[in-house]
């Protein structure tokens, strides 16, 4: 029964990391270079699910497998011939990173993350009205 | 022996087993839980019906409760119940359902533990001499 709890904690926290990636897409929406200071625009990253905890992939629970870069959809492109890191024809690009999939991502990972909190309440509540046996 | 007989003769042995069975029900829901986003993975869930006939058929056979391998085989038989969509991500998740198995459950074994005190109560009575 009170391995029940560590299912649950193992679906918080990759939850929890998903949102942590969906927070610096969104931080980095319109960062166009890269930590060395080349126009390199940011490519969205996206937390990878797979069975099993961290340490013992055969024990039931969750864990975030990697987090990949998506090189996969095309960078946002705006006209912007002021810019610095504008291109010769004056477009500039901006990262992948699409708002509206970002907040359904979080709004998905964030009711995910309470389902496991009520799991565990309930939890903990079966493990409570067990221990009361003894009173 | 008597005190045997007081413990292991009344409904005791059978609600332990029905306690089993929910805690091990609770942790595969809690397993569906935690991968509700996880691609491929596919709900597991013990068979509760079939396991209900075989309680009250044992009942209906005078017995206290299943046999220890019955018990212990549907105890460990995890299935894969297909009877909700299956997602493109081949993950056939469906909250509603994993919330309400969840509360049917819980609620099940808080009853259990229940009846399980009042038998405890009963034996203490007996034992004290005295109305609690």
């Amino acid at each position: 029964m009170f391995d029940t709890l560590d299912i649950s904690s193992s679906g918080l926290t990759a939850q929890r990391i998903r949102l942590d990636t969906i927070a610096q897409n969104v931080a980095n929406m319109n960062t166009t270079r890269d930590a060395n200071g080349k126009p390199n625009p940011y490519q969205r990253r996206f937390a990878v699910f797979a069975t099993g905890q961290v340490d013992n992939p055969d024990a039931p629970g969750v864990h975030v497998q990697s987090i990949q870069l998506d090189d996969k959809s095309k960078f946002r492109v705006k006209y912007e011939p002021d810019n610095p890191d504008a291109g010769p024809d004056g477009n500039v690009r901006l990262p992948n990173v699409d708002m509206a999939i970002e907040m359904v991502n979080a709004l998905e990972a964030s009711r995910a993350y309470e389902a496991n909190v009520t799991t565990m309440e309930v939890t903990k509540s079966m493990i409570s009205a067990s221990l009361r046996l003894l009173a | 022996m008597f005190i045997d007989n007081m413990i292991n003769q009344s409904g005791a042995p059978l609600l332990e087993q029905v306690l089993q069975f929910t805690a091990a029900r609770h942790k595969l829901i809690a397993e569906n839980m935690a991968n509700i986003d996880v691609p491929g993975y596919l709900q597991k869930d013990l068979d509760i019906h079939r396991f209900q006939e075989m309680l009250s058929s044992a009942v209906e056979n005078g017995q206290t409760g299943l046999a220890a391998d019955d018990f212990d085989r549907i105890t460990n038989d995890v299935q894969n119940p297909t009877n909700s969509i299956l997602f493109h991500d081949g993950n056939n998740r469906s909250i509603e359902q994993l919330a309400s198995d969840q509360a049917k459950n819980a609620l099940m074994h808080n009853l259990v533990i229940e009846l399980l005190r009042d038998q405890y109560q009963g034996l203490n009575m007996a034992l004290a001499e005295k109305v609690s």
